[in-house]
């Protein structure tokens, strides 16, 4: 919304002084967002009135001419093309350094001393296109030269001040206004600016006594409201003898400067009203109004004609404006086109009424149509406006219309708006500011912004002004708020959080939680990713994931987007698709998130509300080289078994269980059909770690790598109390490591090997550990065999072993894996 | 035998110390120690010295082996030290082996950062599901039911679950603030938390606006808490954020959940509030919503507003990552582009 400074100056006297940065940040910290000040100064900077002395043919051209022209102290020669140029007309002229927009078109351009057909030219005689004045100004071409000779200015003056338009404009954030509706005018504004500063707020005065009209017994018009609670009030005045002439110069321009298009006096009476109060109002052409008014719900399917041409089919959840005949208006929306004023219009009915914010709002939303209007109406106006915009619109027809008749004024107000009362306790009041502020200031305070104010004892008993009453006000809460923000918030110290210590937070879970992402990012150089919750189709689709159990979205990003995960993994591969040709040597990315399913509806805490089952996952793909599967495999398999050991959790085992599903984790259907194992806490299979099978891998358009995936489900992994390592005493003696290398047939396991080295260990067995080191196949090992290296760990508690002890030690096992899983030794 | 004596001496010293590798030493000790050393040659002819002379000149002898032996010893230490020494044009610019190269998610590492901060004030972290239903979203926050953001045009409601009303009408979160009532509802006051997490709006994104963004919500609930011990938590966690006092205002504001709200705006660090264009030329960005629980708000958590208060902050974690290392693209957050995500270790 955008406020005219000077047109706030009708309503409170700023001084003189004011910085108009001050006033906006004043209001940016108390009242409302002001977004920018712009001085119109700076649209008019070397911009100024000139006065033709003399127009002059141009000896090279025929459309130009010379003009002589008085810019203020000095007559200088410049050369124009326009063709309404006079002897002692009052014109525009662009100065050098000014900034026009060449015949109204494109951006601005600098203006610079020139030569024009071998002509001096002192800047430019201006069309109000080229210096933003078109609306002010209409002209039928660009050729013609604005005439400002009814304009008492003074050559040299600059433009905004010559044509009086010199103003500071405050561009206002509408959505820090949307809690109050008094605020969406330059009224309500200047009430707010009076009670910052605590100068006093001028009346609205009333042109004539429309109000005696309306005492007079003889309203004139026939008012009938058939739906109350949507319409709490509804003035209709009828004015005679006016037109649809061009308004004042001061009214088109204020409408001008504050953004709005002046058209006709008519309408923009009603503009200037609804921008001057937030008040909409709505003139009717009166000829084309049958008999009375009548606001009443719209039938079911009832047809409106609107005045932008748009036909509306419409039903009783709408409120129409009516003659006797048909639906005239859609009710604090827009007119219709049958009521519109047109250019032969004489008399108006003039529409001042209060539409109820609920109503509006479901009719504006339905249709799409917000217009000034229904958005004012929308926040809640106070009936009471009625009284205010009557009386400016009194006074301003009056001013516009000398000769109007004001020949009828009805009013039917059949909801009157009850003011709420609040009790504040002023001892409350202090404890919860955190500070104390003086009564009498309070009292100041609040009556300044229009509160009724009676004190007694501690009890401050509060209530608000009509324009306050409409739900913006309604507990102690609130008048805190007006308290503290008039005082500034700026201005209250801050205090200290006082606690009683009674207990230290440990939250188990949520350690884990970020152990699990420390180790994965730091431990394990995976980086972590966030990907949406809703999934492609055709990923979902790519995996063979089951898309039934699957929530959707009602008005999904896009249409291929409707459902959201159940798994993380298809956004998961769908990153390594997109980074895999940026990190050809491999990558490792992982994902903590929630996932949705469509079942398990329970309540959480409260019995009227049942939520699907969610949990949450931790998913990760590791990307190398497939020429390496075995290293790929161990490198994943290393961090998910490491996992439980390194951020204190239930260990993990791994194995083969039965059927999919992240419930069950048997083989997943995007799996390799051999590297895949299923991850178990104690029974429960709580994840998969597998190999991405070459299918569902090219077809996301992973060709050069493998994709070994994890996907665990966090919210079954269950977290230590505390750190749980134990202690052993490392042995006073030395220990031996002993490598052995033995062939096997490719069927031989490691688990094979290392059981068959461990198993059915004695008390006095030396070999404490048997470590895989490594596998080799290579041209001296037959096909179908592998070379498996393996690390003894030998030693005593008792004494320092002796190498004969040590070998001997080594041999019972190379013995033990050569009779029970055919190990041949190597050299 | 003396003369010969101490020519060998003079001799193996001067033989010792010009060996130049370990290899010419064991030549020389050969020479000396050997089969057929010289010393060895020598001490071969002491049994046939007079019998008077062999008892001095057989320790003569022996001494000369032991300090020739001794010496050999010392330059062989000496010359392998030499050989072990790194050459002087070993180069010192090649990189260093990188340690692995994972890393958090910058939005991750502010959500600790902030963790760390407020454990430090005695704060619970709290967490929720991402599915919620009306009631938690805007019925016990207080907004009204015509409010726009109930409309689909700004949440993500669920298919076949939109039509409802409170607990039946499901939706991914528009906020995190209705976990607070949640929160709430499960424990007992006063509360001290913070609640990180995901939310959705249903919008068009842009360089400043994305469907899925991450807020920090903290809120004190006790009794009688001024409003004014907001501004030290709110202070405390910018310090910490930017590591050095960042001018902080705080401004009227409305939001439906609260009464008073506030905005808190920073001071931009891009221009030290002069004004520039990613300040809007104002000097100061908004960088978190703030206010005291409404009343009903309190009343839908169970509390009597009358006996309880409290403070409340929502950060906008994109927002403040965005300020933290100038990025000025949010849609870079869930692009999952290492190139993007590699830069924040």
């Amino acid at each position: 919304m955008k406020i005219s400074l000077d047109w706030l100056k009708d309503y409170i006297d700023l001084p003189e002084s004011i910085d108009i940065r001050k006033l906006a940040y004043d209001l940016t910290m108390s009242t409302v967002e002001v977004e920018g000040a712009e001085p119109t100064a700076e649209k008019f900077n070397n911009i100024v009135a000139g006065k033709i002395i003399e127009v002059l043919p141009h000896p090279n051209a025929d459309k130009l001419r010379i003009c002589r022209t008085d810019v203020g102290g000095e007559i200088k020669q410049i050369v124009c093309g326009g063709t309404n140029l006079r002897d002692g007309m009052t014109v525009a002229v662009a100065k050098p350094g000014a900034f026009v927009r060449w015949h109204g078109e494109g951006g601005l351009v600098e203006i610079k001393n020139a030569k024009l057909r071998g002509a001096e030219s002192y800047g430019m005689i201006c069309a109000s296109s080229e210096i933003g004045l078109f609306d002010l100004f209409p002209t039928e071409e660009n050729a013609v030269i604005v005439d400002l000779s009814d304009f008492d200015a003074a050559p040299g003056t600059r433009l905004d001040i010559a044509l009086g338009i010199d103003d500071v404009i405050l561009e206002i954030d509408n959505q820090s206004l949307t809690n109050r509706p008094d605020l969406w005018g330059h009224y309500g504004i200047a009430r707010e600016l009076s009670a910052l500063y605590g100068i006093p707020l001028k009346g609205i005065s009333c042109g004539l006594a429309c109000q005696e009209i309306a005492g007079s017994g003889n309203p004139g018009l026939r008012i009938a409201i058939d739906a109350p609670e949507r319409c709490a009030r509804y003035m209709g005045l009828r004015i005679e003898n006016v037109s649809a002439k061009a308004s004042s110069f001061k009214i088109q321009s204020r409408l001008w400067r504050v953004g709005q298009r002046p058209i006709n006096a008519l309408v923009d009476i009603t503009n200037y009203v609804m921008l001057a109060l937030g008040q909409p109002t709505h003139a009717f052409d009166s000829g084309n109004i049958e008999g009375g008014i009548t606001v009443r719900k719209a039938r079911d399917g009832e047809k409106l004609l609107l005045l932008n041409g748009r036909e509306l089919s419409l039903s009783p959840e709408d409120l129409v404006i009516a003659d006797d005949e048909e639906a005239v208006a859609l009710a604090g929306i827009m007119g219709g086109s049958k009521d519109s004023v047109l250019e032969g219009t004489t008399d108006v009915i003039l529409e001042i009424a209060n539409f109820s914010a609920l109503g509006t709002r479901k009719t504006a939303t339905r249709f799409e149509l917000r217009t000034e209007a229904s958005v004012r109406y929308e926040k809640g106006i106070e009936p009471q406006r009625v009284e205010l915009a009557a009386s400016l619109s009194a006074s301003l027809f009056a001013s516009e219309f000398p000769s109007m008749r004001i020949t009828a004024c009805a009013d039917n107000y059949p909801r009157p708006l009850m003011p709420p009362r609040v009790k504040m306790s002023l001892e409350w009041l202090a404890r919860r500011m955190g500070k104390k502020i003086p009564e009498a200031t309070i009292r100041a305070m609040l009556e300044r912004l229009g509160f009724t104010v009676e004190i007694d004892g501690d009890v401050v008993d509060v209530t608000p002004p009509s324009w306050r009453s409409t739900g913006d006000i309604s507990l102690p809460d609130d008048i805190m708020e007006e308290i503290a923000r008039l005082h500034g918030y700026e201005n209250f110290e801050p205090s200290p959080i006082v606690s009683s210590f009674t207990r230290t937070v440990n939250q188990r879970e949520h350690e884990l939680e970020r152990r699990l992402r420390e180790y994965l990012s730091f431990r394990c150089g995976m980086q972590e990713i966030f990907t949406y919750p809703w999934v492609k189709d055709t990923l979902i689709d790519t995996l063979s994931l089951p898309k039934d159990g699957m929530l959707r979205l009602s008005t999904p990003p896009a249409p291929e987007e409707s459902r959201i995960r159940s798994s993380l993994l298809p956004n998961i591969i769908d990153a390594v698709s997109k980074n895999v040709r940026n990190f050809a040597d491999g990558f490792a990315i992982y994902e903590l998130a929630q996932v949705f399913y469509d079942r398990g509806y329970e309540p959480r805490q409260d019995e009227r509300e049942k939520l699907p089952a969610q949990r949450r996952r931790l998913s990760g793909a590791i990307a190398g080289s497939p020429g390496d599967i075995g290293g790929l495999f161990r490198r994943a398999k290393g961090i998910v078994e490491n996992m439980p050991r390194f951020t204190h959790m239930a260990p993990f085992s791994f194995g083969h269980r039965e059927g999919e599903g992240a419930e069950r984790t048997g083989k997943p259907a995007w799996a390799d059909g051999t590297v895949w194992l299923s991850v178990m806490r104690g029974d429960e299979a709580i994840g998969c770690l597998a190999l991405l099978s070459k299918k569902p891998a090219l077809d996301c358009g992973i060709k050069q790598a493998a994709v070994m995936v994890f996907d665990l489900d966090v919210d079954a992994m269950k977290a230590f109390p505390s750190r749980t390592n134990s202690f052993a005493r490392p042995s006073e003696y030395p220990q031996a490591e002993h490598d052995i290398s033995m062939m096997f047939d490719e069927s031989v396991k490691w688990s094979d090997i290392e059981s068959a080295a461990m198993g059915k260990r004695g008390p006095d067995d030396l070999v404490r550990e048997a470590r895989f080191i490594g596998e080799y196949r290579g041209s001296q090992i037959p096909r179908g065999k592998k070379s498996v290296t393996v690390r003894l760990v030998i030693g005593s508690d008792a004494k320092t072993l002796t190498s004969e002890e040590i070998e001997k030690a080594s041999g019972t096992i190379t013995k033990r894996l050569s009779r029970q899983l055919g190990g041949e030794l190597r050299a | 035998m003396k003369e010969k004596l101490a020519e060998l001496r003079l001799d193996g010293d001067k033989r010792i110390a010009s060996a130049a590798t370990v290899a010419e030493l064991q030549t020389v000790k050969g020479a000396i120690l050997g089969k057929k050393g010289a010393i060895t040659e020598l001490l071969k002819e002491i049994p046939k010295l007079d019998i008077a002379l062999r008892p001095e000149m057989g320790s003569a002898a022996n001494e000369l082996k032991n300090h020739l032996a001794s010496l050999i010893d010392e330059r062989e230490e000496a010359l392998r030290l030499l050989t072990a020494a790194i050459p002087p044009d070993f180069d010192l610019t090649v990189p260093g082996t990188p340690p692995l190269s994972g890393a958090l998610h910058p939005i991750t590492q502010m959500r600790y950062d902030l963790d760390d901060t407020f454990r430090s004030l005695g704060f619970e972290i709290f967490q929720e599901d991402e599915i919620t239903s009306e009631l938690y979203a805007f019925d016990s926050l207080n907004f009204p039911q015509d409010h726009p953001a109930r409309e689909s045009m700004d949440t993500y409601w669920l298919d076949g679950h939109d039509t409802g009303r409170g607990g039946d009408r499901l939706c991914l979160r528009p906020h995190l603030t209705g976990a607070s009532v949640r929160y709430m509802q499960s424990h007992e006051p006063p509360f001290r938390f913070v609640y990180p997490g995901r939310v959705y709006r249903n919008e068009t994104t842009d360089a400043r606006h994305e469907r899925a963004f991450f807020q920090y919500e903290a809120l004190i609930v006790d009794r009688d808490l001024p409003f004014t011990a907001g501004k030290v938590m709110v202070k405390g966690v910018l310090d910490r954020v930017f590591g050095r006092d960042v001018p902080v205002r705080m401004r009227v504001g409305f939001f439906p959940f609260v009464e008073p709200g506030f905005e808190i705006d920073m001071s931009c660090l891009v221009c030290g509030g002069k004004g520039c264009s990613v300040c809007k030329n104002v000097g100061w960005i908004e960088i978190m919503p703030g206010g005291m629980p409404h009343p009903n708000v309190l009343r839908a958590a169970g509390l009597d507003p009358a006996e309880y208060t409290g403070f409340y902050v929502n950060i906008g974690l994109d927002r403040l990552v965005m300020m933290r290392y100038g990025v000025d693209d949010v849609r870079f957050f869930h692009s999952a582009d290492l190139r993007f995500l590699s830069q924040f270790r």
